[in-house]
């Protein structure tokens, strides 16, 4: 792997530079890169692993003292990034989904989000990336175990920038982050975008018949496609990223409700938990009466193998099949004599 | 004479744990009882520590993994001045209080919340490692059950502390021989843990976990390894009362508490 400065150009001083030279890495290469050049910096910086950093990892080449591949042990390696966190350093812990999230998911919970401990688990093959290395590789249900721990913070980047700019976010962020990537794509959103901001989502694109919200890569990128082919068909569409899952912007899926005539969620995980049911919640809670399509991976483990976008296909994940899904769903306009729906008493 | 002095600690701390038995919910009083030598030597001989000062970075730590047995560390807690015995035995399990029936990290002293066993090992190699990446020689204490050492996640801890060499990490297993549903042996067999532990590179010794200078004198041996040390302990250990029946759980009633407090030669409060 190059540098994160290799080329002159600086990773966080020209992040859509940096990423425009390094066309060809995915984006848990850009998060090692990023916490490389970060680590510059910070010397209480320390990354963990498992066993599955790969070879000529970054920053074990630049900051090896503060590298430690501690082996296959999951558990133990999330009770140890805990007791380092508690003598002061910021300790981001590297693994695949299934295991740093559900293998390990009482040690997050008890050490990480009970304790608050000042740890950032980091984990690729969310979702289905894992694709052919089948279900024991997918992480489907993470989100909705890790979004119902208190004081867990949830982040799914979209795409390469927001990957540096949430991974720099975290450091200055005191307390338990999951950090949810893929394994394969190479996502460059090329919309104009609000700053980044934890905790706050971002609205993509405006439009007022169907509401999107998404998140992570795939989510995204299937939530803009979908979003230009209804436009072709007439329909308007919000799209809004939700790139932190919690602290949830409430508000913002509040809005869109609002806005729009339909909500639609778009993401690599099970319809069951996730950025799905959290905007059932919101949007029930809060009495707005608003169809919630959720589009996800449908309840089911995938035993058989595949490409990761052929598996997306088969839970109905690609852009157009949702837009047929959406189509048939969407209801009429309001009638301009309906009040409009009000959000809060 | 200072072993004097720490029997007498020992002593007292063990008429605290009776009182929390006592208290309307109880509390894990056989694991409690059985390891109270070992955190008097811990804290009383061995341990840098300042009470009015929980988190001083110079500190020692020490790690209850069986966090089941709150009532003893809260206890020994008291006997070093952490926190107030009688407030501790007026609020133990009271709605709102910090002293949990499991270990809680709100309460002075006490390193991280812990009663989900099979933490405090990976615990105790993370504060290791993060006292070694900071150049300081803290030393770092766990408790474990024996029972605990059925938990798989101890295991793979043991084998980072051995990889890297954290010599100054301590474990000691109370080998009180009981977990919750009966005989240690009877249930998951920890049969040949000395062996075990020194297989997996530990610098491991077994000891009368009742004898204060044999638990001394292992905690303060020079160790290049990480040191296991196997505490042979009884439950209910040191109440003449409970002798040989320790309970792994009680709830006393007020003669009970007062028998059990005549038999350390104490009268009730």
């Amino acid at each position: 792997m190059t540098s994160p400065t290799s080329s002159g150009t600086d990773l966080l001083s020209a992040p859509a530079e940096w990423l425009r030279e390094q066309p060809d890495l995915s984006n848990r290469q850009v998060f090692r890169h990023t916490l490389t050049r970060l680590a510059d910096a910070e010397e209480r910086l320390v990354l963990l692993e498992a066993d599955l950093a790969g070879g000529g990892d970054p920053f074990a080449a630049r900051h090896p003292g503060r590298f430690i591949n501690l082996g296959i042990c999951e558990a133990a390696m999330l009770d140890i990034a805990c007791g380092l966190a508690s003598t002061g350093h910021i300790v981001f812990a590297h693994t695949f989904a299934p295991f740093g999230a559900l293998r390990a998911g009482e040690q997050v919970r008890l050490g990480m989000a009970y304790a608050q401990a000042n740890v950032k688990l980091v984990c690729d093959y969310g979702g289905l990336s894992g694709a052919f290395f089948g279900p024991t590789h997918h992480a489907i249900e993470d989100l909705a175990l890790l979004r119902a721990m208190p004081g867990m913070m949830v982040v799914s980047p979209s795409d390469g920038l927001e990957t540096i700019q949430a991974t720099r976010a975290l450091l200055e962020h005191d307390g338990p982050v999951y950090l949810r990537l893929g394994r394969n794509r190479v996502t460059r959103l090329d919309e104009a975008r609000p700053a980044f901001a934890l905790g706050r989502a971002m609205c993509l694109r405006e439009g007022s018949d169907v509401g999107l919200i998404a998140h992570g890569e795939v989510g995204v990128s299937i939530a803009l496609d979908v979003a230009a082919r209804l436009e072709a068909q007439g329909v308007s569409s919000r799209v809004v990223n939700v790139h932190t899952l919690k602290p949830f912007d409430e508000e913002a899926i509040l809005d869109t409700a609002e806005r729009t005539r339909m909500l639609v969620t778009v993401e690599e995980h099970s319809i069951v938990g996730g950025l799905g049911g959290a905007v059932c919640e919101s949007v029930a809670t809060h009495g707005v009466g608003r169809r919630v399509l959720r589009a996800g991976i449908q309840d089911r483990y995938d035993s058989t193998a595949g490409s990761h976008e052929a598996l997306l296909q088969r839970h109905g994940l690609e852009a157009a099949a949702l837009v047929d899904s959406i189509l048939g769903a969407l209801p009429r306009p309001r009638l301009a004599a309906l009040a409009p729906a009000s959000r809060r008493g | 004479m200072a072993q004097a002095s720490l029997e007498e600690r020992a002593r007292r701390i063990r008429r605290t744990i009776l009182r929390l038995a006592a208290t309307p919910s109880g509390c894990h009083l056989g694991g409690s009882l059985s390891m109270v030598e070992l955190l008097v030597v811990l804290l009383g001989r061995v341990m840098k520590f300042r009470p009015d000062e929980p988190r001083w970075e110079e500190r020692d730590s020490l790690i209850l993994s069986k966090g089941h047995a709150a009532a003893g560390l809260y206890a020994a807690l008291a006997e070093f001045e952490f926190i107030d015995t009688e407030e501790l035995v007026q609020r133990y399990n009271a709605d709102g209080s910090p002293y949990t029936g499991h270990v809680s990290a709100a309460v002075p002293g006490v390193e991280f919340p812990t009663g989900s066993l099979g933490h405090g090992v990976g615990l105790g190699v993370g504060l290791a490692l993060g006292h070694r990446l900071r150049q300081r020689t803290n030393r770092v204490f766990v408790v474990c059950g024996d029972g605990e050492m059925g938990e798989g996640s101890n295991w793979e801890a043991l084998q980072v502390a051995a990889q890297h060499r954290l010599s100054r990490l301590t474990v000691l297993v109370d080998r009180n021989g009981g977990q919750n549903d009966g005989p240690t042996e009877a249930i998951l067999s920890q049969a040949q843990l000395v062996e075990r532990l020194r297989a997996f590179g530990w610098s491991t010794v077994e000891v009368d976990g009742h004898d204060l200078e044999a638990l001394g004198s292992a905690l303060e041996a020079p160790s290049e390894a990480p040191r296991a040390i196997v505490a042979n302990t009884r439950k209910g250990a040191g109440v003449p009362m409970l002798r040989g029946k320790g309970p792994h759980y009680a709830v006393f009633n007020a003669e009970q508490l007062r028998r059990a407090l005549s038999s350390l030669g104490e009268v009730t409060p």
